[in-house]
């Protein structure tokens, strides 16, 4: 027969049982808000921006749109003709005035660009505001991506290093349209090299609907 | 300092698959500590005999939740981070029904399966190959499902937005349902232990 079988003491598996029922029943008490209404905590933010973990890289970013990552959100800030004319892959046209109520979820890593950082920086104000505590600035912005990874330059007296790793930089260029500088000095100024046309390589989603992998989960 | 750490940033994608690894590795060593690396264990589920992966699944659920509720009360745990997958009512009501099929048949879940692999069980081998075969198939055949995989969606929805209910309410009415769950699977393993012996 069994060993749990004794009627007459409280075995460990009803002990378990009590404790589970009372911690349900006092969680009829008071539920948590998820995600509700939160107040803002100035230093924290204030702490955040310090330790500078509210930055994505345009490197991290670039690596994201390349994997097809679908955990994260891009969010483009400048305004809908600058998003016409050229916008980083899967990225969606948001003004700020539109953020509030836009439909983001508070569970997921949404990342903010604009030209430089300023807009982007509100931006990421306004959610975190409003409780959005994966809001992310993609530092140095639309300038930093065009200058890293549209079109990245090779100093002329470049290390074997720097060769190297501009090898794999200018295979992520072109997959993104761009165009890498070699040479150093001759070459032009990022902005009057055409930017490449919005439709973005093939390798690479365009800006889509909500599409998730069902990477979490078992 | 608040979880989910992986979601506030506190590490990077290399940090979090290592503690992938490793909460993978507790997880498998319970799994098959608890018996669950044996076909025959499992598939006993059944049949009423062994209701011991009921057990510990309900187990692991109720801990599970009462653990965030009251870590998100205490303002350990945003809710709001942890990710909650979509809900596809038909697609998903079939997928469970040909997993729970699959169980019955293969003796083996998929994680149960690797469990049963790692003791060298050649039963699991043989359905972990089958399970591969069975993605494989799904990834050739996914254009011609899409649509249905895609279809009656209904969000990310949880049972206390779907009810219009507390959360506070469903993780009591869990619990309950999870200890008469207890309690009418042992009664039902001792009812048919007596037939047995009298048998």
């Amino acid at each position: 027969m069994m060993n749990r079988a004794d009627p007459r003491a409280w075995g460990i598996n009803q002990k378990l049982a009590f404790l589970a029922i009372a911690l349900g029943a006092l969680a009829l008490i008071g539920s948590p808000s998820p995600g509700g209404a939160v107040t803002i905590n100035t230093q924290e933010l204030a702490d955040i921006v310090e330790s500078e973990v509210d930055h994505v890289t345009v490197e991290e970013l670039a690596d994201w749109v390349v994997q097809d990552r679908a955990d994260y959100r891009l969010l483009d800030v400048r305004d809908p003709e600058s998003y016409a004319r050229y916008h980083i892959p899967t990225a969606e046209s948001v003004e700020l005035r539109d953020l509030h109520g836009y439909p983001l979820y508070h569970n997921e890593k949404i990342v903010i660009y604009s030209d430089g950082g300023i807009h982007s920086a509100q931006a990421w104000f306004l959610l975190r505001a409003e409780g959005f505590a994966g809001a992310y600035i993609l530092l140095g912005g639309l300038d930093a991506w065009k200058d890293a990874i549209l079109f990245p330059e090779l100093p002329a007296d470049a290390t074997p290093d720097e060769v190297a790793s501009f090898e794999s930089r200018r295979a992520v260029s072109e997959l993104f349209g761009g165009k890498p500088r070699t040479g150093g000095g001759g070459t032009a100024n990022p902005a009057e090299i055409p930017l490449p046309k919005v439709k973005p390589p093939a390798a690479v989603a365009a800006p889509r609907a909500r599409k998730k992998h069902h990477k979490e989960g078992c | 300092m608040i979880a989910p750490f992986y979601k506030y940033g506190l590490f990077g994608d290399e940090v979090s698959l290592i503690l992938a690894a490793v909460i993978g590795v507790g997880f498998g060593f319970f799994l098959e500590r608890a018996g669950f690396g044996s076909s025959r264990k499992l598939a006993a589920q059944f049949y009423f005999t062994d209701m011991a992966v009921f057990k510990v699944m309900f187990s692991a659920i109720v801990t599970a939740m009462l653990g965030l509720f009251y870590l998100s009360w205490a303002g350990l745990v945003d809710i709001s981070m942890v990710y909650v997958s979509p809900t596809y009512l038909l697609p998903q009501l079939i997928g469970g029904l040909v997993l729970g099929l699959g169980f019955i048949v293969g003796g083996y879940c998929p994680g149960t399966s690797v469990v049963g692999i790692s003791t060298g069980r050649l039963d699991a081998v043989a359905f972990g190959g089958g399970v591969f075969s069975g993605i494989f198939v799904y990834g050739e055949l996914y254009p011609w499902l899409a649509d249905f995989v895609k279809s009656t969606s209904m969000g990310r929805v949880t049972l206390d937005s779907w009810l219009g209910v507390d959360v506070g309410m469903v993780v009591f009415a869990v619990v309950i349902m999870a200890v008469l769950g207890f309690w009418g699977a042992t009664t039902v393993e001792r009812k048919l232990a007596r037939r047995e012996a009298e048998a």
